[in-house]
């Protein structure tokens, strides 16, 4: 009766141990911020990836740089996550994100990706450590109601500074006694300047460690500079110190134009006026040069365990998950049509010129991001921004701003120096860092 | 011999107004921002950033406070907070006081040198154990789960420590003495003798700890990992994604939350009042 017992735990152990084996854990932590929102349809979507693909995404919803940083220190980084610009290339560079060349070169999705999106995604080993899921262009929102009653004709793809110029002339609306204006014809965040400086054609380089501002920029400047002293456009520091959403200025009709991203999901739903959208006005008879901008992107963990799986995912939330389609990053997809249709309001603005214009006539992101590379975007912005806060303040000239170059490339120079000192640069990048400095101009 | 002149009674009245009307106005500027969130929970959308600003809106939007607590899982994140908020501030009150005793009665080679150890420990910022913490807490598999967020508490607060030492410095040891002479142990005597003299700075502790417990963003943020264990305070975050996410802030639903987030704290602090202001002046104030 006992060896009966035993004889049956034995078998009974057996066949536990012959079973089928127990199926390999394939989740992939998805790291990103995300609304309640986006939670829900991510988990409705990803049951229909995992019946696909065999891998399940678990989403972290709380993002950050410390607890990146934290979660990277432990041993337990995400596997996929939101990376932006400015620390894609430092985490690269101490080997914590994968290079994803590899994958992303056997995968339809990356020949489908718009040639800037492939480019913002080379860092400058040429390894690929992010892939952007969002781009835009950007345009001149208007107060049609505004622009019928000063008898103006709608801007086109034809209009120039000088017509942007007259028309907020006519648009602003003086205050009572002569205090501030009651409309200001538009306002120009200081972010787009780089966008004008591409219009006026000025020689911008892409991923430059060094800051330079050709005359064309100085021009821009200028006249950047010109409509705040004019009085058609709002002083920029107040309206931050205010802490106004440039939308709302429009929205409020305390301007009657406004640049601004295109498509914005924000505007399209909060603007209740009469409104249209015009391409950036040309500069001169200067053939037009719009842009698209692809910066932050998703990357991926090196100390990722499943690197194929990470991959897929990230290709999935890129190219197919609906949460993120129409996704602009993908040249195949009609996206001016895809999003009027999503956003039917759309029709009839003028979106779809913007954005059809900004693919017959790319001329690649001015963005500082872009601009320059992410070792030295820190250390030029910290040393420029003041010399264009005093800029727009009046408190500076632009000739004190050129004047002040040498010296913040110098300080840019003494940083990189002393990011190469750091002993968790991987050689190759080391080298590749050291080249580009070599060969940056003096 | 020259004679005094009297007093006139305008002089301490007139110091007594103008200290009123300053207090008066710096207590105006200091609730403005609060008054801006109220009025902004009940506008509509649009009149958030008008100018020039309505203080008082027309009509009140009272379904921003309806969509506040619909939008979100709000219920949730209130039970997973106050799983949190209760043992933190029952555990910190407790190992507080309990270290503080031993700092204020009992006398032991190196105990002033460990309590100015205890009392530095202050001066390190939290991004300088941050990453030794989380490591630790990691390796204990502790991540995506309330324990590092409740079991720190266990071990005291430096500041709670000192404050409740100071406290208990002022209470007279003849009760404890007699006690002692009944044969109740220290820690009897702690329980029954010393704690019951000690609310209010008990109630201090346990209030702000309930403070800074509730309106944790940043301990939260570290450790949790799964939306369904999140805080009101991440919530409140998630909230500002949820907009943000259509590229749209609702500014006036998110103050609604936030406000109700607040409540709480505004409520707890109004009954706790008197003990606060006792407990500070009587423990700080040695």
């Amino acid at each position: 009766m006992k060896a009966g017992r035993l004889l049956l735990a034995g078998w009974a152990l057996l066949a536990a141990g012959c079973g089928p084996p127990a199926a390999p854990d394939r989740t992939i932590v998805y790291n990103c911020t995300a609304s309640t929102a986006d939670i829900a349809a991510l988990q409705r979507e990803q049951a229909g990836f995992l019946a696909r693909t065999g891998i399940r995404v678990k989403l972290n919803p709380f993002s950050g740089e410390e607890k990146l940083y934290a979660m990277m220190a432990a041993g337990q980084a995400p596997d996929v996550f939101y990376t932006n610009a400015a620390v894609r290339d430092r985490l690269a560079a101490e080997g914590r994100l994968l290079d994803l060349r590899p994958w992303a070169e056997a995968d339809p999705l990356y020949a489908r990706l718009r040639p800037e999106v492939r480019a913002a995604a080379e860092s400058i080993d040429r390894g690929v450590y992010s892939l952007s899921n969002w781009t835009h262009t950007c345009g001149v929102y208007y107060n049609r109601a505004a622009f019928a009653a000063a008898g103006i004709a709608p801007p086109t793809s034809a209009w120039t500074w000088a017509d942007l110029v007259a028309a907020a002339r006519r648009l602003t609306v003086a205050g009572p006694a002569g205090g501030r204006p009651e409309r200001y014809g538009v306002f120009i965040p200081a972010h787009f300047i780089e966008a004008l400086e591409q219009m006026n054609h000025a020689p911008l380089p892409r991923a430059a460690l060094l800051l330079s501002l050709p005359p064309e920029s100085q021009e821009v400047y200028a006249a950047y500079l010109a409509l705040l002293r004019e009085g058609v456009m709002p002083d920029v520091r107040r309206v931050q110190a205010l802490g106004m959403q440039a939308g709302q200025l429009l929205q409020s009709g305390r301007v009657a134009m406004l640049v601004e991203a295109v498509p914005h999901p924000g505007l399209i739903e909060t603007l209740t006026i009469d409104w249209g959208v015009a391409p950036l006005p040309r500069f001169g008879a200067k053939a037009p040069l719009y842009f698209r901008s692809a910066s932050g992107g998703l990357s991926v963990s090196a100390s990722t365990p499943r690197p194929a799986d990470a991959w897929r995912t990230l290709a999935w939330l890129v190219g197919e998950a609906a949460l993120y389609q129409p996704n602009p990053v993908l040249a195949d997809v009609d996206f001016a049509r895809a999003w009027e249709a999503k956003y039917p309001r759309l029709r009839g603005t003028g979106f779809a010129e913007v954005w059809r214009l900004s693919e017959q006539h790319a001329g690649g992101d001015p963005r500082y991001f872009v601009r320059f590379a992410s070792w030295s975007m820190m250390p030029v912005m910290t040393r420029l921004q003041p010399w264009l806060d005093r800029l727009w303040a009046g408190e500076a000239t632009v000739a004190e701003v050129v004047a002040a170059v040498p010296e913040i490339n110098a300080g840019v120079r003494a940083d990189l120096a002393r990011q190469l000192r750091s002993p968790g640069l991987r050689p190759a990048w080391k080298a590749a860092l050291e080249r580009a400095l070599a060969e940056a101009p003096p | 011999m020259r004679t005094p002149r009297p007093l006139s009674p305008a002089g301490p009245l007139a110091r007594i107004g103008l200290t009123y009307v300053a207090l008066v106005a710096l207590g105006v500027l200091f609730s403005l921002p609060v008054v801006w969130m109220l009025s902004s929970s009940l506008h509509e959308l649009a009149a958030v950033f008008a100018q020039p600003y309505r203080w008082r809106p027309v009509p009140l939007h009272w379904e921003n406070y309806a969509r506040a607590v619909t939008v979100l899982p709000v219920s949730r994140f209130l039970l997973n907070t106050v799983v949190i908020t209760v043992p933190v501030m029952l555990a910190t009150a407790g190992s507080s006081a309990l270290v503080a005793y031993g700092f204020a009665r009992f006398r032991f080679p190196g105990r002033d040198a460990l309590f100015a150890l205890c009392l530095a420990t202050m001066m390190l910022p939290g991004q300088v154990t941050m990453i030794p913490l989380y490591l630790g807490f990691a390796r204990l598999g502790w991540v995506d789960t309330y324990l590092p967020l409740i079991v720190p508490s266990l071990f005291g607060s430096p500041f709670y420590i000192f404050l409740l030492r100071q406290f208990f410095l002022t209470i007279p040891r003849d009760s404890e003495e007699a006690a002692l002479l009944e044969g109740a142990s220290r820690l009897r005597i702690w329980w029954s003798v010393v704690l019951p003299q000690a609310r209010p700075a008990l109630a201090t502790v346990l209030v702000f700890t309930f403070l800074g417990t509730w309106n944790d963003f940043f301990g939260p943020l570290l450790y949790l990992n799964s939306p369904e264990k999140a805080t009101l305070t991440l919530g409140l975050n998630l909230m500002k994604a949820q907009v943000l996410g259509s590229g749209v802030i609702e500014w006036n639903v998110l103050m609604a939350a936030s406000l109700l987030v607040l409540l709480p704290n505004v409520l707890l602090f109004a009954l706790a009042q008197r003990h606060i202001g006792r407990g500070l002046a009587l423990g700080v104030g040695r």
